[in-house]
């Protein structure tokens, strides 16, 4: 019985509400409310973990809220063991960093704007913390919405067309979604997680295999893994950078999370790989990280490469994690860690080289790197993680990776870990190479050029701009020489992954 | 050529869909009647446990509350989407509005359409209806106005900002009360007990109606301002 817990969700959920109000009264007072939320959150979460210091470290850590005073089979129930507090730390922290990076970004519209990022910040701990299927439903709903709106911030057509085709894939998803709770609540009566898990096994096989299918054919539309891939480019390259890092940074961690919910504590592995379904999404997602990585190289758009980059590396996560081993795990969640900063803090420093381009091609980018010297170090320093050079946390995250599918003895998944780095020197330093590139410019062409680069992003605060990207370089820097501190949470969570019983146990009996 | 493949391919991985999922559905087994699990605990001991005589309205609002606070906040989210990528700031385009008949007729109706809306929020505990329906009977109000009286008529009468006040007092109304059972009962979205009354009367079933009337605001005002930025003339904006 923990309050925090639901705080968590509660403080962005009335933050969002109460935004508009504050417009109305006085529009200046926004900017105030905001940090003073992220702020809060940010305390609540130091506050669940010294306050739980202890039980973290002998490992027995977990907390849940019933919401109404309904214990478990009736009412709703929140619950957060390691893992979720794993990854409602790395979420809030990155939600933190670009919602400071959004104070200096966003010029227009800015009352809607925090709306639907705090709707977002509270779907996703939502999703995170939820112990019940059917509220998971809700959340990923909401989530899906609010981003397909953030998708369409800039309101140019391109815009409009990647949230409605955003929204098409992601609602399909969702009603994948539903039909599993409905088909799971007719079968079993129930929609309590620890109890669904309890009782999956009883079920016949062929339904089993139905409901597991669909709630993992749902989840890959979500990741844009192979068969489905083909939204994401899109809305990454027209949203405004600092939603795009939501995309990659957060939404496609969650997805993640929900994934491990979904087959390790719910529908449980040993069904999956009963069906053999288990081989099949690894090489799925083998291939799609592959495919991933080819379209990578033959993108001509800065934006649309870092997006394609984004479908390589979820999928080498997504089959490190199918693996089913606690090496696959140490390095597929490093991994999310490690690629949630890299690739937030790439699209936020390309906010910002790319203020005074019109496009986000690739000849648009000769020049940037002499124009903002320092930022581009910063975005040489972030790819050069992408790639996996030693100092840095890329190169610890895919070093674990790599270990584990020799471990493993899948020699492809190895191969697609090199191929990935091979390809990403190629298609990165190309664009290292262009921005560093002189433009002469004579007197006439200058005035044309000024006028002819209108100023898509208002960017009137560079100060905070430039610093966060900073930062997000400072945090790979930092966790790259000292990844061991990661050791713990990693540890505790891959504990947690495994623990099915003790996590039934404490929901049903606690 | 090209078009036609893709046409063929999509029409081709529908039937192979709706065939698997026809021969999955195959598998499920019958109907099982509501002897077990949940739904019959909530049968037995919803009236008693929460006093609302619509059982529907008992299991969104006091047991999966939170459930229902999430699907308003979908629509929450969903109108401030609308709104962000359809509004445009300029003057609605205004028609004349429909005939005379019709719109003394409509002025006749309205207060029966208005009384309709609040029958049905406020009885949800006690009748179908509840806070979703009886929003969106409010909201077709707002319509009508815009469409029998031209859209002028509804800006001047209910401004969007007034509009945009109502959702957002009715959004925070739900989680007041919310975090209102937090400090009477100890829990979130717990039912207050000092508000219940005798089974079956209007004011009764503790805090359930208040939430209705919450959603019922949210829901009405939402929609109002989606019909709203919907029917505004589009210019093509100048960046």
């Amino acid at each position: 019985m923990d309050i925090k817990i639901l705080l968590l969700i509660l403080v962005p959920l009335a933050l969002a509400f109460s935004i508009p109000l504050v417009d109305l009264i006085n529009a200046k007072l926004r900017r105030f409310f905001v940090l003073v939320g992220i702020l809060l959150e940010s305390y609540l979460l130091i506050k669940i973990i010294t306050e739980n210091y202890t039980s973290l470290i002998d490992g027995d850590f977990f907390l849940q809220y019933h919401l109404g005073g309904w214990h478990p089979p009736y009412g709703i129930n929140l619950v957060m063991d390691s893992l979720s507090l794993l990854f409602v730390s790395i979420v809030t922290l990155s939600l933190f960093l670009i919602v400071i990076y959004s104070i200096g970004y966003v010029g227009h519209h800015e009352g809607k704007y925090y709306v639907l990022y705090f709707l977002i910040a509270a779907a996703a701990q939502g999703v995170l913390l939820t112990g019940d299927m059917f509220n998971l439903y809700v959340f990923i709903e909401m989530l899906t919405i609010t981003s397909g709106a953030l998708i369409g911030f800039k309101r140019s057509h391109p815009a409009s067309e990647a949230a409605i085709k955003y929204l098409i894939y992601n609602i399909i998803a969702g009603l994948f979604i539903f039909m599993g709770v409905l088909l799971i609540y007719f079968n079993l009566g129930t929609l309590n997680m620890a109890e669904i898990s309890n009782n999956f096994s009883l079920l016949e096989d062929g339904v089993k295999l139905f409901i597991s299918s669909l709630f993992i054919t749902a989840v890959l539309i979500k990741m844009g893994i192979f068969p489905f891939l083909f939204w994401l480019p899109k809305s990454y390259d027209t949203a405004p950078s600092p939603v795009t890092a939501v995309l990659s940074g957060v939404l496609s961690k969650v997805y993640l999370y929900i994934f491990i919910r979904l087959v390790w504590t719910v529908i449980g592995i040993d069904t999956l790989t009963a069906y053999k379904l288990d081989i099949l999404i690894l090489d799925i997602a083998l291939f799609s990280s592959f495919l991933g990585h080819v379209f990578a190289l033959q993108s001509n758009n800065v934006k649309r490469l870092l997006g394609y980059s984004s479908i390589g590396h979820i999928g080498m996560i997504l089959a490190v994690i199918m693996l089913n081993t606690e090496a696959g795990f140490y390095g597929g969640i490093l991994h999310i860690i490690s690629h949630m900063f890299m690739k937030a803090g790439l699209f936020v420093a390309l906010g910002y080289l790319l203020q005074y381009t019109a496009t986000h091609h690739y000849d648009d980018f000769q020049g940037v790197g002499i124009r903002d010297t320092k930022v581009f170090v910063a975005f040489i320093i972030l790819t050069l993680s992408m790639i996996g050079m030693p100092p840095l946390l890329g190169f610890a995250s895919k070093w674990y990776i790599l270990m584990a599918f020799l471990e493993a003895r899948s020699y492809f998944g190895a191969f697609i870990v090199i191929f990935g780095s091979l390809t990403a020197v190629i298609y990165y330093l190309r664009y290292i190479a262009k921005g560093l590139e002189e433009v002469k410019l004579y007197k006439g062409e200058l005035r044309m050029e000024i006028f002819s680069r209108p100023l898509i992003s208002v960017l009137y605060r560079e100060k905070i701009v430039s610093f966060i990207t900073y930062s997000y370089t400072a945090i790979i820097i930092v966790f790259g020489i000292a990844f061991r501190l990661l050791d713990m949470p990693l540890n505790m969570a891959i504990k947690s992954i495994f623990d099915i019983e003790k996590y039934i146990h404490l929901v049903l009996g606690g | 050529m090209h078009k036609n493949f893709k046409n063929i391919t999509a029409v081709v991985v529908f039937i192979l869909m709706g065939i698997a999922f026809y021969e999955n559905f195959q598998l499920m087994p019958a109907y099982k009647g509501l002897g077990e699990g949940v739904s019959d605990y909530i049968i037995r001991s919803g009236l008693s446990e929460t006093g609302s005589l619509n059982l529907i309205t008992a299991v969104l609002y006091d047991y999966r509350a939170f459930d229902s606070l999430g699907e308003s906040t979908v629509i929450f989210g969903a109108v401030s989407g609308i709104v962000l990528i359809l509004s445009r700031k300029m003057l609605p385009v205004s028609s004349r509005g429909l005939s005379f008949i019709v719109k003394r007729t409509l002025g006749i109706i309205t207060p029966f359409i208005a009384l309709f809306s609040i029958y049905v929020i406020t009885h949800g505990h006690l009748t179908p209806g509840g806070g979703f329906q009886g929003g969106v009977i409010f909201a077709a109000i707002s319509i009508i106005f815009s469409i029998v009286y031209g859209s002028a008529f509804d800006y001047r009468r209910y401004s969007p900002q007034m509009k945009t006040a109502f959702e957002t007092v009715g959004a925070l109304t739900f989680l007041g009360l919310g975090i209102a059972g937090i400090f009477m009962e100890g829990y979130f979205l717990h039912n207050l007990g000092f508000l219940t009354a005798e089974t079956g009367t209007l004011i009764s079933a503790g805090s359930i109606p208040y939430i209705n009337m919450g959603v019922g605001l949210k829901v009405g005002a939402g929609l109002a301002i989606i019909f709203y930025s919907m029917i505004q003339k589009t210019f093509k904006e100048e960046i």
